[in-house]
């Protein structure tokens, strides 16, 4: 039986506002699925939501999350989330948080938006993997897991603090901890926001090479263009909502006019561009 | 929370007003001893009792703000004109002025502020101008140092120049849109504390002896040695002082703290 | 930037530095004695023999004894007072802070409540409540008269571990201490590699206490001069024997040599440990090891 992520009828709310309304994924080991939105369309929310993490303000009002992987199976918002919506943050440390340390990382791994400032800048990259690495019980080296994300010469890369690795670099290191953390899911936030084409391809090639190994990956981007290339499935989301969720194949057959104005913009940006 | 921030800008405006009003206040009230009446209980005659030379606790606790609200006033005067003056230009010009200020700040820095002023007031006396002088240049390079910094982050910031491109002139931008606007609380939470250390400095001098107030010219400070092991019958003579000194501290430090959180908001 | 910073950290130690201290001093000395020698002439020597641990001999405390020689084992007293302190203050404004971190919580505002009491103050009250409490007690026949009664007297131990605590505590030590690690804890707790440990389920206390260093030893050094300060006080008040007693009693014998002596050793004491703090950040924060971009 394959691992399996199934997050469904998310609801998030920051006061009077509603963040997220119902949305959710399913994912596989093995497979990308890319969520797709525009800014503000609660992606990121949604994808935290996954690993217990929704941020600073807003309150999960209800969730259903469920986390097959390795023979067991997780439902950490279970009866938790209505009590968080009541502002009960206190009852979320006690009973969601053991819940969620159980699967974190372990079985879900989250790679935040900005990689250069989600690695400590006061360690050194081999201590960040080896950090990864001994949670994850490997016996591999730091920088055999290095060499798995695509670093060529990985033991130069060793001793470097974070400030001194290029974007991509840092994505990289990322990569290679979730890999020597063992994650079984991986939930990449916007993974190529912010690099060159060619280092995005790269990175695109590497998320691909991941999921070859058996992980299931959360791709969440706000550009279409890139869907095509590494997701075999998508899902659309406008105003904390799903609207579309289909095969990559079949993306230029959707009908909700949410997807079909963001069909035809990527289609125009690109077309200007190229032709 | 305003609750309290009231109350606290009103005991600080009442020590004010108390040390102000102290300096034409009649001096036999503090001074007359009376033994027949020493140490009694707080009466309708005596709010607070008297000490153990039977001198009336309420008068001298009301009277004794005139021993360091004039030398706090001139203090905050004198570290606030210097140090607002020399962290904007700092601040605002940046290059040798701002090293040279930032290194003299770093050196008057080094020694202890209550060390410098024990040896101001060793050489000069014990007045209360002397007290009040090297205090304000004592906490001189604490307020450049707040203030620069300020200014120098600010004058980096867009709308300065967009108030620049706009055309204002470079002494409207630093006086109005920079220190008026930006750095007048921050200026007024130092004032504060600072008003609030002096109080310190001058009760722990009186309290110590030697410099200071001293007898029979009250001060919180020396009216708790004055009562300290003499076992009256009146332990208000004891601890109305204490309070007292407690209260205004905390007072100056709460409504300084307040003036700091609405900048930062 | 960092060459100024560097440079900035290590000049005062230079004891040319002191000028504004000694400008005082040396104008006090002139009007003592009438000097006659050009202004200058005699700072430049009294530096130059400072500067090799020559500090003059003393006028009053023990006259013709060289400063250096009472100097010395003084501030070795006082040392075994504002070391613990510091430690007492850092320990207890680090726990406090991180339990209070992000919450408002009624402890600290009793924290801050205690701590704002000036040290003479909250020396005073320990003592007048020790008394009066042990007093009592003895009256009632509750106790035997303990061999630490009668605080100002004797039971120096007692007084000792007193002015430990009221110096790591007062004058909104203990308060600044906690506030100001409560806002690096949060804005550490709130930074994206503390999520992104969280979320790959790594314990984050490694990763804060790391990042919490550099912030804790500026703290620190901002602090070290206020301590210094207040060891005068609590030596004063609770009769302790020590640098900052020494201080006391020579400016109030008017022994400027002596008092000069021990404000130079204060200033040197303030500068060597904002030297090492900043020596400690940069080993513990790779990106100050940088040139600048």
């Amino acid at each position: 039986m394959p691992d399996r992520l199934l997050l469904e009828g998310l609801e998030i709310r920051a006061g009077d506002r509603i963040l997220v309304r119902g949305a959710g994924f399913t994912l596989e080991s093995g497979e990308v699925v890319a969520l797709v939105g525009a800014s503000g369309s609660g992606k990121t929310l949604t994808a935290r939501a996954a690993v217990g993490l929704p941020g600073p303000r807003p309150g999960v009002v209800a969730a259903h999350l469920r986390v097959e992987a390795t023979g067991e199976v997780h439902e950490p918002w279970e009866g938790v989330a209505e009590a968080v919506a009541g502002g009960r943050r206190a009852r979320f440390r006690r009973t969601a948080e053991p819940r969620f340390r159980a699967i974190r990382g372990r079985l879900v791994g989250y790679l935040a938006q900005d990689a250069r400032s989600a690695l400590d800048p006061l360690w050194t990259v081999g201590r960040l993997v080896e950090e990864s690495r001994h949670l994850g019980k490997s016996a591999a080296p730091a920088a055999h897991w290095l060499a798995r994300a695509g670093f060529r010469l990985p033991d130069g890369i060793l001793p470097l603090h974070p400030h001194q690795l290029s974007g991509g670099m840092a994505q990289r290191v990322s990569i290679a901890m979730a890999l020597a953390r063992g994650s079984r899911f991986l939930l990449a936030d916007e993974p190529t926001t912010g690099l060159d084409p060619t280092v995005q391809e790269e990175i695109l090639a590497e998320i691909r090479a991941t999921a070859g190994q058996g992980v299931g990956i959360l791709l969440i981007t706000h550009d279409l263009r890139l869907v095509p290339r590494v997701a075999d499935r998508v899902v659309l989301l406008h105003g904390g909502r799903v609207v579309e969720s289909l095969e990559t194949g079949s993306l230029r057959h959707a009908r909700s006019p949410e997807a079909r104005a963001l069909l035809a913009a990527t289609a125009r940006i690109a077309g200007g561009v190229l032709a | 929370m305003r609750p309290a921030v009231r109350i606290g800008s009103i005991v600080l405006g009442l020590v004010a007003l108390a040390g102000l009003a102290g300096l034409a206040a009649p001096y036999d009230v503090v001074t007359a001893v009376d033994p027949d009446r020493a140490g009694v209980g707080p009466s309708i005659a005596h709010w607070l009792g008297t000490d153990h030379l039977g001198r009336d606790v309420a008068w001298r606790l009301a009277l004794a703000p005139r021993a360091f609200v004039a030398p706090a006033l001139l203090a905050v005067g004198l570290a606030t004109v210097l140090g607002v003056t020399a962290g904007a230009l700092a601040g605002y010009t940046g290059g040798a002025v701002a090293s040279t200020v930032r290194y003299l700040a770093t050196v008057t820095a080094s020694i202890p502020r209550f060390v410098l002023i024990l040896l101001a007031v060793t050489i000069y006396g014990s007045e209360g101008w002397v007290l009040g002088m090297a205090a304000g240049v004592a906490w001189t390079p604490a307020v450049a140092e707040v203030v620069h910094q300020r200014i120098e982050a600010l004058t980096r910031a867009e709308f300065v120049l967009a108030a620049r491109a706009h055309g204002l002139g470079p002494v409207r931008i630093l006086l109005f849109h920079l220190l008026w606007v930006n750095c007048r609380r921050m200026v007024g939470r130092q004032a504060l504390h600072l008003f609030g250390d002096l109080l310190v400095l001058e009760t722990t001098l009186s309290y110590i002896g030697g410099f200071g107030v001293s007898e029979p010219e009250p001060s919180w400070g020396n009216m708790l040695a004055f009562e300290f092991g003499q076992h009256t019958a009146n332990p208000w003579g004891l601890w109305a002082p204490a309070v007292a000194i407690w209260i205004t501290v905390w007072a100056a430090g709460l409504v300084g703290e307040t003036l700091a959180e609405r900048t930062r908001a | 930037m960092f060459a100024t910073q560097l440079l900035l950290s290590l000049a005062p130690g230079d004891p040319v530095d002191l000028v504004p201290g000694g400008e005082e001093v040396r104008a006090g000395l002139e009007a003592e004695w009438g000097l006659d020698a050009p202004v200058l002439v005699r700072y430049g020597r009294y530096l130059a023999r400072a500067a090799t641990g020559d500090l003059g001999t003393s006028l009053t405390w023990r006259p013709g004894a060289p400063v250096a020689d009472l100097v010395w084992p003084a501030a070795a007293r006082s040392l075994g007072l504002a070391v613990p302190a510091v430690g007492l203050a850092l320990v207890t404004g680090v726990l406090l802070a991180w339990a209070t971190a992000g919450r408002r919580s009624w402890r600290r505002r009793i924290v801050q409540a205690l701590s704002i009491g000036p040290v003479f103050l909250l020396a005073f009250v320990a003592v007048t409540v020790l008394n009066e409490t042990t007093w009592t007690l003895v009256e009632r026949g509750l106790v035997a008269r303990p061999s630490w009664f009668a605080l100002p007297d004797t039971a120096s131990g007692l007084r000792t571990a007193l002015a430990i605590v009221v110096l790591a505590v007062g004058s909104g030590s203990l308060a600044e201490v906690h506030a100001a690690l409560e806002d690096e804890i949060v804005r550490i707790r709130n930074a994206p590699f503390v999520d992104a440990a969280l979320a790959r389920g790594a314990p984050i206390a490694p990763h804060v206490l790391l990042n919490l260093l550099p912030p804790l030893t500026t703290i620190m050094a901002n602090r070290t001069a206020f301590f210094v300060g207040g060891l005068v006080v609590v030596e004063k008040v609770l009769l302790l024997n020590g640098a900052g007693s020494m201080l006391w009693q020579a400016c109030g014998a008017r022994d400027y040599p002596l008092a000069m002596g021990l404000a130079i050793v204060a200033a040197a004491v303030v500068c060597a440990t904002r030297l090492m703090g900043d020596l400690l950040r940069v080993g513990v924060d790779p990106r100050l090891r940088e040139p600048p971009p």
